[in-house]
């Protein structure tokens, strides 16, 4: 079965990705920040990652960061799920390592067909 | 407006914000147990989902479906059952109502022959005294006469047991015909009521096979139904993160305004830059609840009308599917065991015309006999008719009276051959007649249902997988109440919560009427606060958390004036984009 990390701050957020991802036949695990997101990274393999932006502590872009240069993570996809939708943003992202961008809210079906796409 | 108006402006504004950070703790709770109990939902619902494919799944593996055919199949046979059994029974009735007619022709024909066997008897009563008048020359006749005796005799005996035999077999005829008449339009009506009911069993049969046959589909858009409604909670709930951060901006701005910009000693007559930057942003913060209000409505409405779709798809359509197949056993087991007593109605009402045609089949056989001896009786008579003539002749003029006589058998001979042609010709027709009826009655025997009796096994095969199917969706159905049940409780709790989250998000209303009068006190102390402030820098200034483009376009609608759609978020959520 293939894991999943969905890293944000609010707790209802988490468990609507969880919720849809685990109904697809995923293993998500959740962390509550970008702090917890790296430190469970650090420990541990996943497939893919979702993270939000902002979040207190370590946020979205210094998470992408840190992950690519954590061994064996190099290219694992990192999908940012965040209410931002302005250009810049969306660069910042993709310049930290970021493999695509979702502007909240998710469409469910959407989020399960790119995770399939990018985990297969 | 002095400082210590300012003072009260910006302890206001604090309340305000302590007030949306209440709202704030207070709503996370709530969404959050409001989450759990979608899930639970949710995984009812995946329950409820999976124990009616279940049902579906039996119901095509059980072939439930192919009965439809076989069904229709039977009504067909069951209706021709019924036609051909009427049918036979007025050709029946007919064929005795001939008979009848046949019957009282031969009777006349019997009185004729009984006419004709006195002739005789009289003539051997003539022969007699001639042979007696001549004596030793008339010993040939003498054999004659008592040839010409035995016969008349034989004729009187035959001729009255025919006239009895038609007697008997009027009577039974006479009493088939009866029973028809006053059974036939009973039967008929029995039949007609059995039909309409049979109809009736077929159509509804019919039309529930059919129902059963959309299950599947019905299933299928249903399930969809459910998955899109899940959709719109999953995307409702995220409305709640959205307009969360939202508020929270809105509480940083408040708490900003308080703390920078309406200090203590702004006691001056003319309004301070930072004053007016109070006004314009308050206005700023002020929109954004507007915004907020609306977005917040339309995601509690989403989740509200969602989750009532969840259920009511749940509790009626996949809950029906059980009963659904139920009923169609039920249906079907009616219309076998209708059809059963159809047939064992016709088969006794067979019994009843058998024994009563075989009085009728029994004085048949007597009848073959009569034509045989009829036939015999008129060779006889020939025979007579040339020994007199040959007689008479040998005795040439001593024999006159002979002659006489000799004519007197060649007449009655003539006669005798042209009433037994009569009888004869009756007699076959009334065999033939019978012939007929033993031919119709071979409708009313166990080889003729054999179609009927194939359709009905063959429905009563489907009937058993049916059965299967019901006993399992009965089963299954139990379960599916029962998940029913925990989803309809936990319907009462999403009530709840919606309710207490409706309470809570009423405080924006409080926050935007403290913030409106906090507003209205700058106005009233500084006439020209609107105007005395850089639009650029207050969008620079309040901008800078955003990080929805709807905060900023509420931003930009309060400080230039541009349109704003308070409708903003997408209710069937976002594509990903992938760089």
């Amino acid at each position: 079965m293939k894991r999943i990390l969905t890293v944000d701050d609010s707790a209802s957020m988490r468990q609507m990705v969880s919720f849809t991802l685990c109904k697809a036949g995923y293993e998500v695990t959740e962390a509550v920040d970008g702090k917890d997101g790296l430190a469970k990274v650090e420990g541990d393999k996943f497939d893919l990652i979702i993270t939000d932006l902002n979040m207190p502590n370590v946020d979205g872009i210094q998470l992408i960061a840190s992950v690519r240069k954590t061994p064996g993570y190099s290219f694992v996809p990192i999908l940012m799920l965040s209410t931002e939708s302005q250009a810049e943003k969306k660069n910042a992202g993709r310049k930290a390592g970021a493999t695509g961008w979702i502007v909240k809210p998710f469409n469910a079906d959407q989020l399960v067909a790119v995770v399939q796409k990018l985990v297969k | 407006m002095s400082g210590s108006n300012n003072t009260t402006a910006a302890s206001n504004l604090e309340k305000s914000g302590s007030d949306l950070h209440w709202l704030l703790r207070t709503t996370e709770d709530a969404i959050n147990g409001l989450v759990n109990a979608f899930q639970d939902l949710a995984g009812n619902t995946e329950t409820t989902l999976t124990l009616a494919a279940a049902i579906v799944d039996c119901v095509e593996d059980e072939s439930v479906l192919s009965v439809l055919p076989g069904v229709r199949t039977l009504g067909i046979e069951a209706r021709q059952f019924l036609g051909e059994r009427l049918q036979a029974t007025s050709g029946i009735l007919e064929t005795v109502t001939t008979e009848m007619e046949l019957l009282h022709r031969l009777s006349t024909v019997t009185d004729g022959q009984a006419r004709i066997a006195l002739n005789i008897n009289m003539l051997t009563v003539h022969t007699k005294i001639e042979v007696a008048h001549l004596g030793s020359v008339g010993t040939g006749f003498e054999y004659l006469a008592r040839e010409l005796a035995d016969f008349s005799q034989a004729l009187a005996r035959n001729t009255k047991e025919l006239a009895s035999h038609t007697d008997d077999r009027r009577a039974a005829t006479e009493n088939t015909r009866h029973m028809l008449s006053v059974e036939l339009p009973h039967l008929r009506e029995e039949l007609t009521r059995v039909e309409v009911n049979l109809s009736d069993d077929l159509a509804q049969l019919d039309a529930g096979l059919t129902k059963l046959s959309r299950m599947p589909e019905q299933f299928r858009m249903s399930a969809e139904g459910i998955a899109q409604q899940i959709a719109g909670v999953v995307v409702a709930v995220q409305g709640y993160d959205i307009t969360r951060q939202q508020i929270e901006h809105v509480q940083e701005a408040l708490e900003v305004i308080s703390h920078q910009y309406l200090r203590e000693d702004d006691a001056k007559a003319r309004v301070s830059p930072e004053t007016a930057c109070a006004h314009a942003g308050l206005s700023i913060q002020s929109c954004q609840l507007d915004a907020i209000k609306a977005t917040i409505s339309e995601w509690k409405s989403q989740i509200r009308t969602c989750m009532e779709s969840i259920l009511r798809i749940s509790a009626s359509d996949i809950v029906g599917i059980g009963p659904l197949v139920l009923e169609q056993e039920r249906s079907m087991s009616s219309q076998l065991s209708h059809i059963d007593f159809l047939e064992r109605e016709c088969q006794a009402y067979g019994e009843k015309i058998r024994t009563t045609t075989e009085g009728i089949s029994g004085l048949s056989q007597l009848f073959t006999e009569h034509l045989r001896k009829s036939e015999s009786a008129r060779n006889r008579l020939r025979l007579l008719t040339f020994n007199s003539v040959i007689e008479a002749s040998r005795l040439g003029a001593q024999a006159d009276t002979i002659c006489v006589v000799a004519d007197g058998i060649a007449e009655v001979s003539a006669e005798w051959s042209k009433i037994a042609e009569q009888s004869g010709s009756t007699l076959e027709k009334i065999l033939d007649l019978s012939k007929r009826i033993s031919a119709v009655m071979a409708t009313f025997s166990d080889a003729s249902n054999e179609q009927l009796n194939s359709a009905q096994e063959q429905t009563k095969t489907g009937l058993e997988s049916l059965r299967r199917a019901s006993a399992f969706a009965v089963v299954q159905g139990q379960k599916i109440e029962g998940a029913i049940e925990t989803m309809r409780a936990r319907s009462g709790e999403i009530g709840r919560i919606s309710d207490l989250l409706d309470a809570c998000f009423g405080r924006i209303d409080e926050v935007l009427s403290d913030i409106e009068q906090v507003k209205r006190q700058l106005e009233a102390d500084y006439p020209d606060v609107k105007e005395e402030y850089d639009a650029a820098e207050i969008e620079e200034l309040f901008s800078a958390s955003y990080t929805t483009q709807t905060e900023r376009d509420v931003l930009r609608s309060a400080i230039y004036g541009t349109a704003f759609s308070a409708a903003q978020q997408c209710s069937t959520g976002n594509d990903v984009e992938l760089f």
